[in-house]
């Protein structure tokens, strides 16, 4: 098994700080940490090529220092690449990862690293592949190196890689199936005695928490804004035209209602398969208020109504969705000139 | 209140001249349950099919799965509020033919987010490895309906006729001496006054659809008005507790109300001693907060005052917005200091951790994820494909890509499911 190691300027030995604008080098054979990892990845196991950079070239040339790095990767013949460990220094983390993300996606052999959970690179690459968790501390070096060969060689013969505390990976963020003997009832029972109880107990699942969305300052004078009306609820001309799923959609529309003063039943669909859709079915205003709209207009109570609604479904669907479509929507409501947004749910 | 189920062990289902139970074989009459279920003048005709476990088969879409239980004489009626006055389930001698279930199947896609297949029982292959209903014997039977119902009658034939020869086919049994009893009882043994109370908070519907017409839900009732009710756990057991007729719905069968994975848990721990079963809640999810907020309050303070306990389980219902009823009630009871633990769906189509839970109270910290999201499964042409019409046939006759949540038990919501969402 062959084998490319990534590593600094300071792991390679060729000095601190001082070295850390030094460019891409390519030695024969194991550096500095690659001599205690060659014998931890087994006897047939090879450092064939150890790569040193120095930080500040890899970070800020990191085109030409990930180019330069794949074209000796592939012709060392690599079947595994392994950067790092890293610990806590955050250029090294950020160029490791960013190699690593590379040689898996453009390569396609395994890659392995190793970062403290603080290390922005593990925030960054976390969720792209493992990243043993190493600590800050470099003296337990070769303890981080275990693990990562012991990871490095399940991911070489595919097979299963177990929960992040057992194998000692930053955790990714993602969630994979896995069949178990006791059914859900039971561990239901069991993780409410154990926490009733006071004894440990491990949840199958962890709530995100995210940041706090700043309040928008509020819209001066709504008798000059031009509102707008979008839903989540999946409120689609006859024949759905942009194909926009009724579940987890990716795609979102903008529908005009110039000069309509209220949705005919007849021209709307509903792809949502979430909710019980008749009653919008039977007048679509009562999703997306048209109807109301158009009186606070007449009355002068708003400016205007922006000619386009804007519609998608919101069943199921993962925030990596709803994120962009988010940005997306939000981009089209400005080049429309829009002040103020009114959204419907289900 | 005691109830005792007088188990029958069912190893073969053949057709033959008479309804009969010949030690664990059953003999089926079909043209008796023929007569059973032509009585409803909404089916013009229906099909019979023995599959048993293992076999290459596929049967679909399926409506729902029930076990073959009768009630002894003098007992509450079978399915009370349903086939019977809404008298008082859960106590008595109730005979179960176990290891096999009548099983029927729509004669249309449900479509929906189900997509359209539907659910399906497969009982051979990696697939089937994942659900219960794999490992019994089933009677499936196929009800041809005139061609000019509304959905709900059509669904209210589905159901009265699959209860029916359910009903028939264990009052067969009433004759034999049952293999073995199981006997739940909550006032078995002394001295339990230091054990810790423990209830099970079971949604039952999610109101983010309105019942059809004479969906028979709660003794027969569709839980228009609903609110969280106490119910003893036998109730559940013995016939008061039907599931939604919407495929979309998923989750819940009758069969695991029969044999509910939470209520057997919990009474396990209290023949243990572990624990005091104190009783269970039946609630809805609601389809706006004005309601969600009433029906929480109302579910957590039955909990507490009702029943007194200091630990709860939850589970939901259906998809999406039940999460919210689940989590909210959980939250009032860890706010009054009852201990709890929450069973929920993978809802993270992006495999994602932070899309996974609708929900994000400190208190709720323990939770059980079902899992199915990652989870696909190439299933094989089969031998036989058991549908109600050839365009329903063709579409089941694989190979087809096949989302595990389409295999009927795998995610089950009632606590039977083996497949569990893993962080890593």
């Amino acid at each position: 098994m062959r084998v490319v190691h990534y590593l600094n300027q300071f792991f390679g030995g060729l000095g601190a700080e001082e070295r850390a604008g030094g460019s891409l080098e390519a030695r024969e054979g194991p550096v500095g940490p690659g001599k205690l990892l060659e014998p931890l990845l087994g006897s047939s196991a090879q450092v064939a090529l150890t790569l040193v950079c120095g930080d500040n070239y890899a970070v800020e040339n990191q085109d030409a220092f990930i180019l330069a790095a794949l074209e000796k990767i592939r012709s060392a013949n690599a079947d595994l690449f392994v950067a790092g460990p890293c610990f806590l220094a955050g250029r090294y983390g950020m160029a490791a990862g960013a190699l690593c993300a590379a040689v898996q996606s453009q390569i396609g052999i395994p890659v392995m690293t190793g970062m403290a959970r603080e290390n922005p690179g593990a925030d960054l690459y976390r969720e792209k592949f493992y990243i043993i968790d190493s600590g800050e501390n470099a003296a337990k070096m070769r303890n981080v190196l275990e693990q990562m060969a012991q990871l490095a060689h399940k991911l070489l013969q595919s097979k299963p890689i177990g929960a992040p505390r057992d194998e000692g990976y930053i955790p990714r963020g993602l969630i994979r199936d896995e069949f178990v003997e006791k059914p859900a009832g039971e561990r239901l029972v069991d993780m409410a005695l154990a926490k009733f109880r006071g004894e440990p107990f491990e949840s199958e699942m962890a709530p995100a928490s995210f940041a706090a969305v700043p309040m928008p300052p509020a819209v001066k004078n709504l008798r000059n804004a031009k509102v707008m009306l979008i839903t989540d609820g999946g409120l689609v001309p006859k024949g759905n035209p942009d194909r926009i799923q009724g579940s987890a959609a990716t795609r979102w529309g903008a529908y005009s209602v110039k000069d309509r003063a209220a949705l005919r039943a007849e021209d709307y669909e509903i792809s949502h398969g979430g909710y019980d859709a008749q009653f919008v079915r039977q007048d679509p205003d009562r999703l997306v208020p048209l109807d109301v709209m158009r009186e606070l207009e007449n009355d002068g109570a708003i400016g205007a109504l922006c000619d386009e609604f804007i519609s998608t479904s919101g069943l199921a669907n993962p925030l990596s969705n709803t994120r962009r479509m988010g940005r997306e929507m939000a981009e089209k409501a400005r080049s429309l000139g829009v002040d103020a947004i009114i959204l419907t749910s289900t | 209140m005691q109830l005792t189920l007088a188990i029958h062990p069912v190893e073969e289902i053949q057709f033959g001249a008479a309804t009969q139970l010949r030690q664990a074989t059953l003999d089926v009459d079909q043209e008796e349950l023929r007569q059973i279920v032509l009585q409803d003048a909404r089916i013009e005709s229906v099909e019979f099919h023995i599959v048993r476990p293992g076999e290459s088969c596929r049967a679909g879409p399926v409506f729902d799965i029930v076990e073959p239980r009768a009630k002894e004489p003098g007992a509450s009626p079978d399915w009370p509020g349903v086939l019977d006055a809404p008298q008082t389930a859960g106590s008595g001698t109730t005979h179960v033919l176990q290891g096999m279930a009548v099983t029927a199947l729509r004669e249309q896609s449900p479509g929906e987010s189900r997509g359209a297949t539907g659910y399906i029982l497969e009982t051979s292959g990696d697939a089937a490895a994942g659900s219960h209903y794999a490992t019994l014997h089933h009677l499936i039977m196929i009800p041809h309906t005139k061609a000019d119902l509304a959905a709900h009658a059509r669904h209210r034939a589905y159901r009265l006729a699959q209860l029916r020869i359910a009903v028939h086919l264990a009052r067969a049994a009433l004759t034999s001496r049952p293999n073995s009893m199981e006997v739940f009882d909550l006032s078995v043994g002394n001295d339990r006054a230091g054990l810790p109370r423990f209830a099970y908070v079971g949604q039952i519907f999610s109101r983010q659809r309105k019942p059809e017409a004479e969906e028979s839900i709660l003794y027969g009732a569709g839980t228009d008005g609903m609110l969280p009710t106490l119910l003893h756990p036998n109730e559940w057991l013995d016939g008061a507790l039907l599931p939604s007729y919407h495929g979309s719905l998923g989750g819940a069968e009758t069969f695991f109300y029969q044999n509910h994975p939470v209520i057997n848990a919990l009474y396990h721990r209290h023949r243990a001693r572990e624990l005091n079963f104190a009783g269970t809640v039946a609630t809805i999810a609601s389809a706006d907060n004005f309601d969600r907020e009433r029906n929480t309050r109302f579910a957590a303070h039955l909990v507490k005052w009702a029943l007194r306990a200091d630990a709860a389980v939850l589970t939901k219902f259906g998809g999406g917005v039940p999460h919210t009823d689940l989590a909210e009630t959980a939250r009032l009871l860890e706010c009054d200091g009852i201990k709890t633990s929450v069973q929920v769906t993978d809802l993270a189509r992006d495999r994602r951790v932070e899309s996974a839970l609708l929900f994000n109270f400190p208190e709720v910290d323990a939770i059980v994820c079902i899992g199915g999201n990652s989870t696909n499964w190439r299933l094989p042409r089969v031998e036989r494909v058991l549908a109600a019409n050839s365009s329903l046939a063709e579409l089941l006759e694989g190979p087809l890509e096949m989302h595990s949540l389409n295999i009927i038990g795998v995610a089950n919501q009632q606590g039977a499911a083996r497949l569990r969402s893993v962080m890593y």
